[in-house]
Protein backbone atom coordinates (compact mmCIF):
# COMPACT_ATOMS: atom_id res chain seq x y z
CA UNK A 1 0.00 0.00 0.00
CA UNK A 2 1.49 3.37 -0.93
CA UNK A 3 1.47 6.37 1.34
CA UNK A 4 -1.53 8.07 -0.23
CA UNK A 5 -3.70 4.99 0.12
CA UNK A 6 -2.53 4.50 3.68
CA UNK A 7 -3.48 8.06 4.56
CA UNK A 8 -6.89 7.67 2.93
CA UNK A 9 -7.48 4.44 4.84
CA UNK A 10 -6.67 6.25 8.08
CA UNK A 11 -8.88 9.23 7.29
CA UNK A 12 -12.06 7.36 6.35
CA UNK A 13 -13.15 5.57 9.59
CA UNK A 14 -13.75 8.74 11.62
CA UNK A 15 -16.39 10.33 9.34
CA UNK A 16 -18.03 6.91 8.89
CA UNK A 17 -18.24 6.49 12.67
CA UNK A 18 -19.66 10.00 13.04
CA UNK A 19 -22.31 9.23 10.42
CA UNK A 20 -23.17 5.98 12.19
CA UNK A 21 -23.46 7.76 15.54
CA UNK A 22 -25.64 10.42 13.93
CA UNK A 23 -27.88 7.73 12.40
CA UNK A 24 -28.15 6.01 15.74
CA UNK A 25 -29.01 9.26 17.49
CA UNK A 26 -31.84 9.87 15.03
CA UNK A 27 -33.22 6.33 15.24
CA UNK A 28 -33.03 6.15 19.04
CA UNK A 29 -34.53 9.67 19.20
CA UNK A 30 -31.80 10.95 21.54
CA UNK A 31 -32.12 14.39 20.00
CA UNK A 32 -35.37 15.99 18.91
CA UNK A 33 -35.73 17.41 15.37
CA UNK A 34 -32.46 15.90 14.15
CA UNK A 35 -32.82 14.88 10.50
CA UNK A 36 -31.42 11.56 9.35
CA UNK A 37 -28.12 11.67 7.49
CA UNK A 38 -29.83 10.16 4.46
CA UNK A 39 -32.33 13.02 4.36
CA UNK A 40 -29.56 15.63 4.62
CA UNK A 41 -27.69 13.71 1.95
CA UNK A 42 -30.54 13.64 -0.52
CA UNK A 43 -31.36 17.29 0.22
CA UNK A 44 -27.72 18.24 -0.34
CA UNK A 45 -27.72 16.27 -3.58
CA UNK A 46 -30.78 18.09 -4.82
CA UNK A 47 -29.24 21.43 -3.86
CA UNK A 48 -25.99 20.62 -5.60
CA UNK A 49 -28.06 19.68 -8.63
CA UNK A 50 -29.35 23.24 -8.72
CA UNK A 51 -32.67 23.22 -6.81
CA UNK A 52 -33.63 26.78 -6.07
CA UNK A 53 -34.41 27.61 -2.47
CA UNK A 54 -34.61 30.95 -0.59
CA UNK A 55 -34.30 33.11 -3.74
CA UNK A 56 -31.29 31.27 -5.21
CA UNK A 57 -29.62 27.94 -5.83
CA UNK A 58 -27.06 26.77 -3.27
CA UNK A 59 -24.40 27.74 -5.80
CA UNK A 60 -25.90 31.20 -5.97
CA UNK A 61 -25.76 31.49 -2.20
CA UNK A 62 -22.17 30.26 -2.25
CA UNK A 63 -21.30 32.82 -4.92
CA UNK A 64 -22.78 35.66 -2.86
CA UNK A 65 -20.87 34.57 0.25
CA UNK A 66 -17.66 34.11 -1.72
CA UNK A 67 -17.94 37.59 -3.20
CA UNK A 68 -18.30 39.07 0.28
CA UNK A 69 -15.37 37.00 1.57
CA UNK A 70 -13.19 38.02 -1.37
CA UNK A 71 -14.09 41.70 -0.98
CA UNK A 72 -13.73 41.89 2.80
CA UNK A 73 -10.64 39.70 2.95
CA UNK A 74 -9.10 41.40 -0.09
CA UNK A 75 -9.62 44.82 1.43
CA UNK A 76 -8.11 43.60 4.71
CA UNK A 77 -5.01 42.33 2.87
CA UNK A 78 -4.61 45.49 0.81
CA UNK A 79 -4.60 47.61 3.96
CA UNK A 80 -3.11 45.27 6.59
CA UNK A 81 -0.03 44.04 4.69
CA UNK A 82 1.44 47.48 3.85
CA UNK A 83 0.47 48.77 7.27
CA UNK A 84 2.06 45.73 8.92
CA UNK A 85 5.27 46.27 6.95
CA UNK A 86 5.41 49.92 8.04
CA UNK A 87 4.69 49.02 11.66
CA UNK A 88 7.28 46.25 11.57
CA UNK A 89 9.93 48.63 10.25
CA UNK A 90 9.26 51.65 12.44
CA UNK A 91 9.45 51.52 16.23
CA UNK A 92 8.02 55.04 16.39
CA UNK A 93 4.97 54.06 14.37
CA UNK A 94 4.51 51.01 16.62
CA UNK A 95 4.63 53.21 19.71
CA UNK A 96 2.04 55.42 18.09
CA UNK A 97 -0.41 52.72 16.97
CA UNK A 98 0.13 49.69 19.18
CA UNK A 99 -2.10 50.81 22.08
CA UNK A 100 -5.00 51.60 19.75
CA UNK A 101 -4.63 48.31 17.91
CA UNK A 102 -4.44 46.39 21.18
CA UNK A 103 -7.68 47.99 22.34
CA UNK A 104 -9.62 47.44 19.12
CA UNK A 105 -8.42 43.94 18.37
CA UNK A 106 -10.20 42.08 21.22
CA UNK A 107 -13.60 43.55 20.28
CA UNK A 108 -15.39 40.55 18.75
CA UNK A 109 -17.02 40.89 15.37
CA UNK A 110 -20.36 39.94 16.95
CA UNK A 111 -20.03 43.14 18.98
CA UNK A 112 -19.27 45.18 15.85
CA UNK A 113 -22.27 43.71 14.04
CA UNK A 114 -25.10 45.66 15.76
CA UNK A 115 -23.21 48.92 15.30
CA UNK A 116 -22.60 48.21 11.62
CA UNK A 117 -26.25 47.34 11.06
CA UNK A 118 -27.27 50.69 12.51
CA UNK A 119 -24.68 52.95 10.91
CA UNK A 120 -24.08 51.17 7.60
CA UNK A 121 -27.43 49.47 7.29
CA UNK A 122 -28.48 45.93 6.64
CA UNK A 123 -26.96 44.35 3.57
CA UNK A 124 -23.86 43.34 1.68
CA UNK A 125 -21.86 46.38 2.67
CA UNK A 126 -22.32 45.71 6.35
CA UNK A 127 -21.36 42.02 5.98
CA UNK A 128 -18.29 42.94 3.94
CA UNK A 129 -17.13 45.46 6.53
CA UNK A 130 -17.49 42.85 9.28
CA UNK A 131 -15.38 40.40 7.28
CA UNK A 132 -12.83 43.13 6.73
CA UNK A 133 -12.60 43.80 10.47
CA UNK A 134 -12.25 40.11 11.29
CA UNK A 135 -9.54 39.44 8.71
CA UNK A 136 -7.66 42.69 9.21
CA UNK A 137 -6.10 42.00 12.61
CA UNK A 138 -4.58 38.55 12.05
CA UNK A 139 -3.11 39.69 8.72
CA UNK A 140 -1.75 42.88 10.31
CA UNK A 141 -0.25 41.25 13.39
CA UNK A 142 1.35 38.39 11.50
CA UNK A 143 2.86 40.78 9.00
CA UNK A 144 4.32 42.90 11.82
CA UNK A 145 5.71 39.75 13.45
CA UNK A 146 7.14 38.54 10.15
CA UNK A 147 8.84 41.82 9.33
CA UNK A 148 10.26 42.16 12.83
CA UNK A 149 11.56 38.59 12.76
CA UNK A 150 13.78 39.22 9.72
CA UNK A 151 17.32 38.61 11.00
CA UNK A 152 19.46 41.77 11.10
CA UNK A 153 22.15 39.68 9.44
CA UNK A 154 20.14 39.52 6.22
CA UNK A 155 19.69 43.28 5.98
CA UNK A 156 23.41 43.70 6.73
CA UNK A 157 24.23 41.20 4.00
CA UNK A 158 21.98 43.07 1.59
CA UNK A 159 23.60 46.40 2.47
CA UNK A 160 27.18 45.21 2.05
CA UNK A 161 26.28 43.58 -1.27
CA UNK A 162 25.22 46.97 -2.58
CA UNK A 163 21.44 46.97 -2.17
CA UNK A 164 20.21 50.55 -2.29
CA UNK A 165 18.28 51.41 0.88
CA UNK A 166 14.91 51.78 -0.85
CA UNK A 167 15.25 48.29 -2.38
CA UNK A 168 15.95 46.45 0.89
CA UNK A 169 12.21 46.13 1.44
CA UNK A 170 11.40 44.15 -1.69
CA UNK A 171 14.77 42.38 -1.96
CA UNK A 172 15.01 41.12 1.62
CA UNK A 173 12.30 42.16 4.07
CA UNK A 174 9.33 40.90 2.05
CA UNK A 175 10.77 37.56 0.93
CA UNK A 176 12.03 36.89 4.45
CA UNK A 177 8.64 37.64 6.03
CA UNK A 178 6.54 35.63 3.58
CA UNK A 179 6.08 32.62 5.91
CA UNK A 180 4.52 34.79 8.62
CA UNK A 181 2.47 36.86 6.19
CA UNK A 182 1.13 33.66 4.69
CA UNK A 183 0.20 32.35 8.15
CA UNK A 184 -1.70 35.59 8.78
CA UNK A 185 -3.54 35.30 5.47
CA UNK A 186 -4.69 31.77 6.26
CA UNK A 187 -5.98 32.78 9.69
CA UNK A 188 -7.64 35.87 8.23
CA UNK A 189 -9.33 33.88 5.47
CA UNK A 190 -10.59 31.35 8.01
CA UNK A 191 -12.05 34.19 10.10
CA UNK A 192 -13.62 35.64 6.97
CA UNK A 193 -15.67 32.47 6.43
CA UNK A 194 -16.77 32.47 10.07
CA UNK A 195 -17.84 36.06 9.87
CA UNK A 196 -19.59 35.88 6.51
CA UNK A 197 -22.17 33.66 8.18
CA UNK A 198 -22.56 36.04 11.14
CA UNK A 199 -22.81 38.98 8.77
CA UNK A 200 -25.37 37.32 6.54
CA UNK A 201 -27.69 36.37 9.37
CA UNK A 202 -28.32 40.06 9.92
CA UNK A 203 -30.73 40.79 7.15
CA UNK A 204 -29.32 39.88 3.77
CA UNK A 205 -31.42 37.65 1.53
CA UNK A 206 -28.74 35.57 -0.17
CA UNK A 207 -25.53 33.92 0.92
CA UNK A 208 -24.85 30.77 2.90
CA UNK A 209 -25.43 32.58 6.22
CA UNK A 210 -28.77 33.90 4.97
CA UNK A 211 -29.58 30.42 3.69
CA UNK A 212 -29.02 28.92 7.14
CA UNK A 213 -30.91 31.72 8.89
CA UNK A 214 -33.93 31.29 6.62
CA UNK A 215 -33.83 27.52 7.08
CA UNK A 216 -33.89 28.12 10.82
CA UNK A 217 -36.97 30.34 10.52
CA UNK A 218 -38.82 27.47 8.83
CA UNK A 219 -37.23 24.86 11.13
CA UNK A 220 -35.61 22.92 8.25
CA UNK A 221 -32.76 21.25 10.11
CA UNK A 222 -31.85 19.23 7.02
CA UNK A 223 -31.20 22.47 5.13
CA UNK A 224 -29.29 23.96 8.06
CA UNK A 225 -26.92 21.00 8.14
CA UNK A 226 -26.57 20.99 4.36
CA UNK A 227 -25.63 24.69 4.53
CA UNK A 228 -23.14 24.01 7.32
CA UNK A 229 -21.45 21.28 5.32
CA UNK A 230 -21.23 23.58 2.33
CA UNK A 231 -19.63 26.37 4.35
CA UNK A 232 -17.09 23.91 5.76
CA UNK A 233 -16.29 22.76 2.25
CA UNK A 234 -16.05 26.32 0.91
CA UNK A 235 -13.70 27.36 3.74
CA UNK A 236 -11.55 24.31 3.19
CA UNK A 237 -11.35 24.82 -0.57
CA UNK A 238 -10.51 28.52 -0.25
CA UNK A 239 -7.71 27.66 2.17
CA UNK A 240 -6.36 25.08 -0.29
CA UNK A 241 -6.63 27.65 -3.08
CA UNK A 242 -4.64 30.16 -1.02
CA UNK A 243 -1.96 27.60 -0.18
CA UNK A 244 -1.87 26.46 -3.81
CA UNK A 245 -1.50 30.03 -5.00
CA UNK A 246 1.44 30.55 -2.67
CA UNK A 247 3.07 27.27 -3.66
CA UNK A 248 2.72 28.25 -7.30
CA UNK A 249 4.18 31.71 -6.73
CA UNK A 250 7.13 30.41 -4.75
CA UNK A 251 7.71 27.28 -6.82
CA UNK A 252 10.19 25.21 -4.83
CA UNK A 253 11.87 27.99 -2.92
CA UNK A 254 12.39 27.24 0.74
CA UNK A 255 10.97 30.38 2.28
CA UNK A 256 11.65 29.72 5.93
CA UNK A 257 14.39 31.85 7.39
CA UNK A 258 16.80 30.25 9.84
CA UNK B 1 51.12 51.91 19.99
CA UNK B 2 51.88 55.46 20.83
CA UNK B 3 48.93 57.33 19.42
CA UNK B 4 46.26 58.28 21.85
CA UNK B 5 43.39 60.63 21.33
CA UNK B 6 41.71 61.81 24.45
CA UNK B 7 39.15 63.80 22.61
CA UNK B 8 37.16 62.68 19.65
CA UNK B 9 38.33 64.24 16.43
CA UNK B 10 35.41 64.97 14.21
CA UNK B 11 35.14 63.35 10.83
CA UNK B 12 35.99 65.44 7.82
CA UNK B 13 39.20 66.96 9.08
CA UNK B 14 40.51 63.42 8.86
CA UNK B 15 40.10 63.13 5.11
CA UNK B 16 43.26 65.15 4.47
CA UNK B 17 45.35 62.72 6.52
CA UNK B 18 44.67 59.87 4.11
CA UNK B 19 47.01 60.40 1.22
CA UNK B 20 47.38 56.76 0.21
CA UNK B 21 44.58 55.75 -2.13
CA UNK B 22 45.22 52.03 -1.90
CA UNK B 23 44.35 49.34 0.63
CA UNK B 24 42.83 50.26 3.96
CA UNK B 25 44.03 53.29 5.93
CA UNK B 26 42.89 53.65 9.52
CA UNK B 27 44.19 56.69 11.40
CA UNK B 28 43.57 57.76 15.01
CA UNK B 29 40.22 56.04 14.81
CA UNK B 30 37.92 56.00 17.85
CA UNK B 31 34.49 54.61 18.53
CA UNK B 32 32.38 55.99 21.35
CA UNK B 33 28.94 54.50 22.01
CA UNK B 34 25.99 56.82 22.62
CA UNK B 35 26.17 55.98 26.35
CA UNK B 36 29.67 57.48 26.47
CA UNK B 37 31.66 54.24 26.58
CA UNK B 38 34.82 54.44 24.52
CA UNK B 39 34.99 51.07 22.74
CA UNK B 40 38.02 51.76 20.56
CA UNK B 41 40.62 54.48 20.68
CA UNK B 42 43.79 55.45 18.87
CA UNK B 43 43.48 52.78 16.22
CA UNK B 44 46.13 53.18 13.53
CA UNK B 45 46.43 50.51 10.90
CA UNK B 46 47.62 50.59 7.32
CA UNK B 47 46.73 47.57 5.25
CA UNK B 48 48.44 47.31 1.88
CA UNK B 49 46.59 46.33 -1.27
CA UNK B 50 46.53 42.52 -1.50
CA UNK B 51 47.68 42.00 2.06
CA UNK B 52 46.18 39.31 4.32
CA UNK B 53 45.74 40.63 7.87
CA UNK B 54 44.48 38.63 10.85
CA UNK B 55 43.14 40.32 13.95
CA UNK B 56 43.24 38.38 17.20
CA UNK B 57 42.52 39.32 20.78
CA UNK B 58 40.50 38.37 23.83
CA UNK B 59 36.71 38.67 23.79
CA UNK B 60 35.51 42.23 24.22
CA UNK B 61 38.66 43.89 22.87
CA UNK B 62 36.66 45.40 20.03
CA UNK B 63 38.03 43.42 17.09
CA UNK B 64 34.54 42.72 15.75
CA UNK B 65 33.60 46.36 16.27
CA UNK B 66 36.68 47.38 14.29
CA UNK B 67 35.63 45.10 11.44
CA UNK B 68 32.03 46.33 11.57
CA UNK B 69 33.31 49.91 11.34
CA UNK B 70 35.39 49.00 8.27
CA UNK B 71 32.26 47.38 6.85
CA UNK B 72 30.26 50.53 7.55
CA UNK B 73 27.69 48.78 9.75
CA UNK B 74 28.75 51.01 12.64
CA UNK B 75 30.03 54.56 12.43
CA UNK B 76 33.35 55.56 13.94
CA UNK B 77 33.19 58.68 16.05
CA UNK B 78 36.75 59.88 15.62
CA UNK B 79 39.71 59.69 13.24
CA UNK B 80 39.36 58.17 9.82
CA UNK B 81 38.79 54.87 8.06
CA UNK B 82 39.41 54.90 4.34
CA UNK B 83 39.30 52.15 1.74
CA UNK B 84 41.18 52.94 -1.48
CA UNK B 85 41.23 56.57 -0.46
CA UNK B 86 37.55 57.06 0.22
CA UNK B 87 36.22 57.51 3.72
CA UNK B 88 33.88 54.75 4.94
CA UNK B 89 30.40 56.18 5.47
CA UNK B 90 28.23 53.07 5.36
CA UNK B 91 28.17 49.56 3.95
CA UNK B 92 28.98 49.12 0.29
CA UNK B 93 29.92 46.50 -2.31
CA UNK B 94 33.59 47.58 -2.25
CA UNK B 95 33.83 45.90 1.18
CA UNK B 96 32.56 42.32 1.12
CA UNK B 97 31.70 40.91 4.52
CA UNK B 98 31.77 37.20 5.36
CA UNK B 99 29.86 36.52 8.58
CA UNK B 100 30.35 33.65 10.99
CA UNK B 101 26.68 32.68 10.45
CA UNK B 102 26.94 33.04 6.64
CA UNK B 103 23.97 35.41 6.19
CA UNK B 104 22.92 33.77 2.92
CA UNK B 105 19.45 34.50 1.54
CA UNK B 106 17.54 31.27 2.23
CA UNK B 107 14.97 31.86 -0.54
CA UNK B 108 17.64 32.16 -3.23
CA UNK B 109 19.55 29.30 -4.81
CA UNK B 110 23.33 29.20 -4.51
CA UNK B 111 23.65 30.73 -7.99
CA UNK B 112 21.14 33.47 -7.20
CA UNK B 113 22.90 34.25 -3.93
CA UNK B 114 26.16 34.75 -5.82
CA UNK B 115 24.40 36.71 -8.58
CA UNK B 116 22.75 38.99 -6.03
CA UNK B 117 25.56 41.54 -5.68
CA UNK B 118 26.41 41.90 -9.39
CA UNK B 119 22.68 42.28 -10.11
CA UNK B 120 22.41 45.10 -7.58
CA UNK B 121 25.23 46.82 -9.43
CA UNK B 122 23.16 46.60 -12.60
CA UNK B 123 25.69 44.52 -14.53
CA UNK B 124 24.48 42.99 -17.81
CA UNK B 125 23.04 39.47 -17.49
CA UNK B 126 25.92 37.77 -19.37
CA UNK B 127 28.46 39.43 -17.07
CA UNK B 128 26.47 38.40 -13.99
CA UNK B 129 26.33 34.82 -15.21
CA UNK B 130 30.02 34.76 -16.07
CA UNK B 131 30.90 35.95 -12.57
CA UNK B 132 28.56 33.43 -10.95
CA UNK B 133 30.16 30.54 -12.81
CA UNK B 134 33.68 31.82 -12.19
CA UNK B 135 33.29 32.15 -8.42
CA UNK B 136 31.17 29.03 -8.11
CA UNK B 137 34.07 27.20 -9.73
CA UNK B 138 36.60 28.99 -7.52
CA UNK B 139 34.88 27.71 -4.35
CA UNK B 140 34.36 24.29 -6.01
CA UNK B 141 30.59 24.27 -5.77
CA UNK B 142 29.59 24.21 -9.43
CA UNK B 143 27.56 21.03 -9.05
CA UNK B 144 25.65 22.53 -6.10
CA UNK B 145 24.72 25.76 -7.86
CA UNK B 146 21.00 25.02 -8.01
CA UNK B 147 20.68 23.94 -4.38
CA UNK B 148 19.35 26.18 -1.66
CA UNK B 149 21.52 27.20 1.31
CA UNK B 150 19.55 25.00 3.72
CA UNK B 151 20.51 21.98 1.64
CA UNK B 152 24.25 22.57 2.16
CA UNK B 153 26.65 21.86 5.02
CA UNK B 154 28.05 24.75 7.06
CA UNK B 155 31.38 24.65 5.26
CA UNK B 156 29.67 24.73 1.86
CA UNK B 157 27.43 27.60 2.93
CA UNK B 158 30.49 29.57 3.97
CA UNK B 159 32.07 28.91 0.57
CA UNK B 160 28.91 30.29 -1.04
CA UNK B 161 29.15 33.35 1.21
CA UNK B 162 32.76 33.90 0.10
CA UNK B 163 31.84 33.50 -3.57
CA UNK B 164 28.92 35.88 -3.08
CA UNK B 165 31.14 38.75 -1.92
CA UNK B 166 33.94 38.00 -4.41
CA UNK B 167 31.42 38.33 -7.23
CA UNK B 168 31.22 42.03 -6.35
CA UNK B 169 34.98 42.34 -6.94
CA UNK B 170 35.50 44.09 -3.59
CA UNK B 171 38.52 46.18 -2.62
CA UNK B 172 38.72 44.30 0.64
CA UNK B 173 37.29 41.10 2.07
CA UNK B 174 36.19 41.49 5.70
CA UNK B 175 35.83 38.14 7.46
CA UNK B 176 34.43 37.98 11.00
CA UNK B 177 35.43 34.63 12.51
CA UNK B 178 34.21 32.97 9.32
CA UNK B 179 35.29 29.46 10.27
CA UNK B 180 34.48 29.76 13.97
CA UNK B 181 31.33 27.64 13.79
CA UNK B 182 32.88 24.83 11.75
CA UNK B 183 34.49 21.58 12.86
CA UNK B 184 38.29 21.53 12.80
CA UNK B 185 38.61 19.35 9.70
CA UNK B 186 36.29 21.57 7.64
CA UNK B 187 38.10 24.55 9.09
CA UNK B 188 41.50 23.34 7.88
CA UNK B 189 40.10 22.59 4.43
CA UNK B 190 38.54 26.03 4.19
CA UNK B 191 41.76 27.70 5.32
CA UNK B 192 43.62 26.23 2.37
CA UNK B 193 40.68 26.95 0.06
CA UNK B 194 40.75 30.58 1.22
CA UNK B 195 44.52 30.85 0.65
CA UNK B 196 44.02 29.45 -2.85
CA UNK B 197 41.31 32.02 -3.53
CA UNK B 198 43.45 34.81 -2.12
CA UNK B 199 46.29 33.82 -4.43
CA UNK B 200 43.90 33.74 -7.39
CA UNK B 201 42.02 37.01 -6.85
CA UNK B 202 44.81 38.92 -5.01
CA UNK B 203 42.26 40.57 -2.75
CA UNK B 204 43.00 42.43 0.46
CA UNK B 205 41.74 40.36 3.39
CA UNK B 206 40.98 41.34 6.98
CA UNK B 207 40.25 38.19 8.95
CA UNK B 208 39.16 38.04 12.58
CA UNK B 209 39.79 34.83 14.48
CA UNK B 210 40.01 33.44 17.99
CA UNK B 211 42.60 30.93 16.88
CA UNK B 212 46.23 32.01 17.05
CA UNK B 213 47.19 29.06 14.89
CA UNK B 214 44.67 30.07 12.22
CA UNK B 215 46.08 33.61 12.26
CA UNK B 216 49.69 32.45 11.86
CA UNK B 217 48.73 29.97 9.19
CA UNK B 218 46.87 32.48 7.03
CA UNK B 219 48.19 35.98 7.31
CA UNK B 220 51.03 38.30 6.29
CA UNK B 221 50.58 40.22 9.51
CA UNK B 222 48.83 39.48 12.79
CA UNK B 223 47.27 42.38 14.67
CA UNK B 224 46.88 41.71 18.39
CA UNK B 225 44.19 43.76 20.08
CA UNK B 226 43.71 44.17 23.81
CA UNK B 227 41.71 46.12 26.36
CA UNK B 228 38.06 46.85 25.91
CA UNK B 229 35.46 48.51 28.13
CA UNK B 230 35.35 45.47 30.42
CA UNK B 231 39.04 45.92 31.14
CA UNK B 232 38.74 49.55 32.07
CA UNK B 233 40.14 51.02 28.88
CA UNK B 234 39.13 51.24 25.22
CA UNK B 235 40.15 48.48 22.85
CA UNK B 236 43.54 49.20 21.25
CA UNK B 237 46.15 47.59 19.06
CA UNK B 238 48.75 46.03 21.30
CA UNK B 239 51.15 44.65 18.76
CA UNK B 240 51.48 43.93 15.08
CA UNK B 241 53.55 40.90 14.12
CA UNK B 242 54.85 40.22 10.59
CA UNK B 243 54.67 36.59 9.50
CA UNK B 244 57.35 36.07 6.88
CA UNK B 245 56.95 32.31 6.52
CA UNK B 246 56.37 31.07 2.97
CA UNK B 247 53.03 29.54 1.96
CA UNK B 248 51.84 26.81 2.34
CA UNK B 249 52.87 26.89 5.96
CA UNK B 250 53.85 23.96 8.08
CA UNK B 251 51.98 24.29 11.37
CA UNK B 252 54.39 21.86 13.01
CA UNK B 253 57.60 23.72 12.09
CA UNK B 254 59.67 25.35 14.84
CA UNK B 255 59.52 28.79 13.19
CA UNK B 256 55.70 28.59 13.03
CA UNK B 257 55.50 27.61 16.66
CA UNK B 258 57.95 30.31 17.79
CA UNK B 259 55.59 32.93 16.35
CA UNK B 260 52.57 31.13 17.73
CA UNK B 261 54.12 31.00 21.22
CA UNK B 262 54.97 34.68 21.11
CA UNK B 263 51.44 35.61 20.00
CA UNK B 264 49.77 33.47 22.65
CA UNK B 265 51.92 35.22 25.28
CA UNK B 266 50.93 38.60 23.84
CA UNK B 267 47.21 37.78 23.73
CA UNK B 268 47.29 36.56 27.32
CA UNK B 269 49.78 39.16 28.45
CA UNK B 270 47.32 41.54 30.06
CA UNK B 271 46.31 45.07 29.30
CA UNK B 272 49.00 47.74 28.95
CA UNK B 273 46.98 50.52 27.44
CA UNK B 274 49.30 53.52 26.97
Amino acid sequence: MDRRAARLALAIPVPIALLALWSLAVRAEWVANLPAPSRVGSQLWALIGGDEIFQATLWGHLLQSSLRVVMGFGLACVLAIPMGVLLGRSARLRDMLDPTISLLRPVPVTAWAPLMVVIVGIGTRSATILIFIAAFFPVLLNTVTGVRAVPVRLTEAAAMLGTRPHRVLDRVILPASIPNIFAGLRIGLGFAWVVVVVGETVGVQTGLGAFIEQARQVSRTDLIIAGMLFIGLAGYLSDRALAGGFALALRKRPILTA
Amino acid sequence: MTTTTDDITVEGAAASTTTDATGVQIAAMAKRYPDGTLALDGIDLQIAEGEFICIIGASGCGKSTLLRIMAGFEAHTGGSVAVRGSEVRGPGPDRGVVFQDYGLFPWLSVRSNIAYGPRQQGLPAEEVQARVERYLDLVQLTEFGDRFPSQLSGGMQQRVAIARVLANDPAVLLMDEPFGALDSLTRETLQSTLLGIWEEVASTVVFITHSVEEAVNLSNRVVVMSGGPNHGCPGYIKEVVDIDLPYPRDVTSPAFNDIKRHLIATVHGGVDHP
